[in-house]
């Protein structure tokens, strides 16, 4: 046990914990109002759809005749469906980029801005990445469109300036989702780097300064000190990045439509396509369900893996 | 008890504020219902500031006709009429009992195989004002929105698909208007003229021709008409995309693209701005560009029919407001399907050189208008005569299931145009995703 006597100096003794005070006749009806809304909205919004999306998985419903019961011929088509492996492989793959990106670049430029630089000059920068984040996907997505044309599109023309001849960003198998990751990651990368400086702000300087004095160089300032210190916030941004990055729709619908063929599309488009498509709500639902236990069990694996690699001070 | 009166006010503002919200949310069924006798609930697809300015402006001029009657407008977004039709059938799901919806040619199997219509045959045969009106809309128009006998609603304004030209580009080439008889061969050695290198680079940065890539009727459909066929058969209950006829056409499309005369496809919001900085001369639309044209100042332009192939066929589409078997007072939304159609009506179709209409009128009467008003294109009388002189695409290759339609065409036409698949084998596995698509 701690006690003064066993302090460094300069060091305050908080002495034992100030008694709690004692709870209030009439507290938990004020803590239940104030509770309320945030039930309520749960109720509504989330606890309601998830119950109704799992019901209608069971069902054949078109929106507007009565619904069929089938029981788990919804599930089963899963296992049928020519298309839907396809999708999940081309899902995959841009998640783990975007994913890649945000976690790898986010903390390199992160990094990056922490160094001593002007004060404006820094502002500018975290202006410069944050603002794409908080401007709407679809509208992003619509300009890049035009940026990405294979052949009027401003990109192309830089590129050929350097003697890069013609890609077709948006309409080749091969590049269509790398359009997808690139407009994905550029957009939401703001967010990543705006967490990492909070958490590098977070590590005491007297740690680098001892460290310093130590001898230790950059690379190792940063290994030992800063990304064990850093592991919390790296881990908060995979488990965020994961489940977002497996959820984009606004990028790869607008951009590419999901094609050429189903080579950038996402299964949240999948879905959508076939709720409001083909009117299948329960095929849909049946996706939407095996979809959402699947970014479960990854995320309970990332879960487990952190206690390998994640630092809590 | 011991709370602090401000925490209680807190407490009550908060709670009253998520109930205040949630009710919100909630539908209104209720209060439409007690006065349903002389309510019309109307559903719309809100495209953009036009469909809104354009229904409002019918309802308020019905209202101001019929004093004893409120209508009510639903405005209901969607990218497309595909999803636009998903959004309202969401909406009926969750309890909206609408009078009329508003659909375009591709949602009249829809709208008809789900039961949600009640076709007009009884008024039009009993009404003579009925009478009168069809005998001024073009028969196509009729035919189009005619699903096993059934009509199901007048067609209040239309499009039919034609080649847009920029004047200007045409003029800095050299190149004389393209006539109404121009056959493909003709149209493609047009297109490459109009290409140029305008730059310097070595490559060409100015194309040709267009297309938009987002929607099949704009898009590859003049060109499968005109070679003679169709993507369904003429009952609309099998696909028929691997036809000879058809692969003509993509090809002819494909070629363009390959032999660097058109650009790789675009969603046609892309290629109105490349039309109107010159980058593509000539395109393929209906009448809605002008109204983004006119008012941005671009007059430069002007139209001509599709090429002629084997054949040539006016491919057009059109809009109504057929009544819904959830209407509680079917009579008074005839009326109100009537009165779209009506001259005061009519004409805000026409509109004027500043602020033009973005369909044509479907009342033939109406429609010659519009040169005489002075609305651009100089060669705007064409859009009338396409479907009064000459054959039309009838029936549209819109099954019900449309919106899945469009897309499994789109999505295997991307695959041909960017070349990763054969013409032939495109079409091909395109005919085998259709033929479970496709249904009667």
């Amino acid at each position: 046990m701690t006690t003064s006597s066993t302090l460094r100096p300069g060091v305050v003794d908080p002495g034992p914990p100030a008694p709690r005070p004692p709870r209030r006749r009439g507290d938990g009806a004020a803590a239940l109002a104030f509770l309320t809304p945030s039930i309520i909205t749960f109720l509504v919004f989330v606890l309601a759809p998830t119950v109704g999306v799992l019901v209608l998985s069971f069902y054949n419903w078109n929106l507007l005749s009565d619904g069929t019961f089938v029981g788990l011929d919804n599930f089963d088509r899963l296992f049928h469906d020519g298309r839907l492996l396809g999708v999940y492989g081309s899902t995959t793959y841009m998640a783990l980029a975007i994913l890649a990106v945000n976690v790898v670049a986010g903390l390199l430029l992160a990094v990056l801005l922490e160094t001593r630089m002007p004060r404006w000059l820094r502002g500018f920068f975290r202006l410069s990445f944050l603002f794409p984040f908080v401007v709407s996907a679809s509208a992003v997505a619509l300009i890049w469109r035009f940026l990405l044309n294979k052949d009027l599109g401003l990109v192309n023309y830089l590129l050929g300036l350097i003697g890069i001849d013609r890609i077709d960003w948006l309409g080749s198998s091969a590049f269509a989702p790398v359009s997808v990751i690139i407009v994905n990651s550029w957009k939401t990368i703001g967010f990543s780097i705006l967490v990492y400086i909070a958490g590098l702000q977070s590590i005491p300087n007297e740690l680098r300064e001892a460290s310093i004095v130590d001898g230790a160089n950059a690379w190792t300032r940063f290994w030992r000190i800063t990304f064990p210190l850093l592991s919390p916030t790296i881990f908060f941004l995979v488990v965020i990045n994961t489940i977002n990055s497996f959820q984009i729709f606004a990028e790869p619908r607008v951009l590419t439509q999901g094609g050429p063929g189903d080579s950038s599309r996402t299964i949240v488009e999948y879905l959508y396509d076939r709720a409001f498509g083909d009117f299948d709500l329960g095929y849909a639902s049946a996706i939407g369900i095996t979809f959402a236990l699947v970014l479960i069990v990854l995320t309970a694996i990332q879960f487990w893996f952190s206690r390998r690699w994640t630092f809590y001070s | 008890m011991n709370i602090p009166n401000r925490k209680v006010a807190l407490a009550c503002a908060t709670a009253a504020l998520a109930v205040t919200a949630l009710a919100g949310c909630s539908s209104s069924d209720d209060a439409d219902t007690s006065s349903a006798a002389k309510t019309l609930e109307i559903v719309y697809w809100n495209y953009g500031p036009a469909a809104e300015s354009g229904n409002k402006a019918t309802a308020d001029a019905f209202m101001a006709a019929h004093s004893d009657v409120k209508v009510s407008l639903t405005p209901v977004t969607g990218e497309n009429w595909g999803t636009y039709y998903a959004n309202v059938a969401t909406l009926i799901a969750s309890g909206k009992h609408p009078d009329l919806m508003v659909i375009s040619g591709e949602g009249a199997q829809f709208v008809h195989a789900n039961n949600l219509v009640q076709p007009i045959n009884a008024y039009v045969e009993k009404d003579p004002e009925a009478k009168t009106l069809v005998a001024d809309i073009a028969k196509g128009l009729i035919d189009g929105f005619t699903v096993k006998g059934d009509i199901v609603t007048l067609t209040y304004g239309w499009n039919d698909m034609v080649v847009y030209y920029n004047t200007d580009v045409f003029k800095k080439a050299g190149l004389e208007p393209p006539s109404a008889d121009w056959t493909w061969d003709d149209f493609k050695a047009t297109a490459k003229k109009l290409t140029a290198d305008t730059n310097g680079d070595g490559k060409p940065d100015q194309y040709g021709f267009t297309w938009a890539s987002n929607e099949i009727f704009p898009g590859i459909m003049p060109w499968v008409a005109n070679a003679g066929g169709n993507l369904t058969s003429d009952d609309v209950c099998t696909a028929t995309a691997d036809t000879p006829q058809v692969n003509k056409a993509v090809t002819f499309l494909k070629d363009l693209i390959t032999e660097g005369i058109a650009p790789a496809p675009m969603p046609m919001s892309d290629v109105f701005t490349r039309f109107q900085n010159g980058q593509v001369a000539m395109f393929g639309a209906g009448r809605w560009p002008i109204a983004t044209f006119l008012p941005a100042g671009f007059k430069a332009f002007d139209i001509q029919l599709y090429p002629k192939g084997d054949t040539y066929k006016t491919v057009f589409g059109g809009a109504g407001y057929p009544i819904l078997k959830s209407s509680g007072n079917p009579d008074l939304a005839w009326e109100y399907q009537k009165f779209t159609v009506s001259d005061e009506i009519e004409k805000q179709y026409v509109g004027t050189p500043d602020k033009p209409g973005d369909s044509i009128p479907s009342r033939r009467s109406v429609a010659e208008t519009i040169s005489k008003v002075g609305v651009p294109p100089a060669n705007s009388d064409l859009f009338y005569h396409s479907i009064d002189k000459y054959p039309t695409l009838v029936p549209y290759p819109a099954p019900a299931k449309y919106s899945t339609f469009e897309s499994t065409v789109l999505r295997h036409l991307q695959q041909i145009f960017a070349s990763e698949t054969s013409v032939s084998d495109g079409l091909k596995n395109m005919q085998g995703e259709l033929s479970g698509i496709v249904t009667c």
